[in-house]
């Protein structure tokens, strides 16, 4: 399974990767969760401790002139694969967690970091793992190719007109990529009858997924916990745990 | 005045930003209200509405196309790339979708 979470800012894709991440490897399944978000999110819905590491600035080297693509390449002799193995951080139930750091303040710079980043998601081998990315909100990495190794777009919208004209503007920037990824709905924070519906026809998606509105994610947040850790047995996670089972066995 | 509203995605900005806007322009002050956000959605919450806040978003796209013209100066920007709102305020799209930084 290679899947990204898009959608609005807000939206809830963190919540939801870390705790689909979670549920994919109790499965028995080796994953791979990836941050291509600047600001703090997943680490915290997967159960990390909150880490800025960012991939270290030699992972990369300059390409020499003449030399076709982009302006930094990763070191001579490592493989997308090993630099995973290499620079990714373990999680609970084996998941695997790579991002290209995190903006602070102080920092100069993420340059040679995302260059690294995103040569390794785009050189991932094919079946090592299952990959669940995690996009920053609004359609602009999905508009830029940050996420080349997903198969399907999973677009987290809430019933809602802003989160709806942003999923309308995300499945219009997917369907112009080359190759273009499926693009389905997840419906989140789902309180009224016909909200789904709604979802539905707004984004004119498959919805493959609707989570409720649950306070006990809201609470997980306040804590610091992921939402599988806090609160395994509540109706968003079981929601979620639902939209597993159906990705699985798709080829998505 | 001159202000900027940020924070995390979700976490209200541009309803803060429209009410706001909207509030001082029931002052009787005459604002402007720029949509930076390359998810523009600013038109939504000011009550201009989805299809004339999506009109402004595609002329701002079409300046990639090359059939919309750079605006030499603010005014200007404001005039071409703007459109009038509820309670005086005028808004710009300031922004495209396609800006290569992440996040």
């Amino acid at each position: 399974m290679r899947v990204a979470f898009v959608g609005k800012g807000g939206a809830g894709k963190s919540a939801i990767a870390g705790t689909f991440t979670r549920v994919l490897a109790r499965s028995g399944r080796p994953v791979l969760a990836l941050d291509s978000d600047p600001m703090p999110g997943l680490a915290f819905s997967l159960g990390l401790p909150l880490s800025d590491a960012a991939i270290p600035d030699d992972a990369v080297e300059e390409r020499a002139e003449g030399e076709e693509g982009p302006r930094f390449r990763l070191r001579a002799g490592m493989s997308a694969a090993e630099a995973v193995e290499r620079y990714a951080q373990e999680g609970p139930d084996g998941v695997r967690f790579l991002q290209f750091g995190k903006l602070r303040g102080h920092q100069s710079s993420l340059m040679r970091s995302q260059f690294a980043f995103r040569q390794i998601v785009k050189d991932l081998p094919e079946d090592r793992w299952d990959v669940v990315g995690d996009l920053p909100g609004g359609p602009r990495q999905a508009a830029f190719g940050w996420a080349p190794y997903a198969r399907t777009y999973l677009l987290v919208v809430e019933p809602m007109t802003k989160s709806l004209l942003t999923g309308r503007r995300i499945a219009r920037v997917a369907a112009r990529m080359d190759p273009p990824p499926v693009v389905v709905a997840v419906a989140n924070r789902v309180r009224k009858p016909g909200d789904v519906e709604r979802v539905g026809e707004a984004t004119g998606l498959q919805v493959v997924g609707a989570v409720p509105w649950d306070e006990e994610l809201a609470e997980a947040e306040r804590r610091m916990l992921a939402p599988i850790d806090h609160a395994p047995g509540s109706p968003a996670v079981h929601a979620i745990e639902s939209l597993v089972n159906e990705l699985v066995g798709e080829r998505c | 005045m001159k202000v900027a509203v940020v924070g995390k995605g979700g976490s209200g900005k541009t309803t803060t930003s429209a009410i706001v806007a909207r509030t001082l322009g029931r002052h009787g002050l005459a604002v402007v209200a720029l949509d930076c956000d390359t998810n523009p959605n600013l038109g939504i919450s000011l009550g201009i509405g989805e299809v004339e806040t999506d009109r402004l978003v595609s002329m701002r796209e079409n300046l990639d196309e090359g059939e919309e013209q750079h605006a030499p100066g603010w005014n200007d920007l404001i005039a071409r790339f703007g459109t009038d709102g509820p309670d005086g305020v005028r808004l710009a799209v300031v922004t495209r979708i396609e800006n290569p930084e992440p996040g």
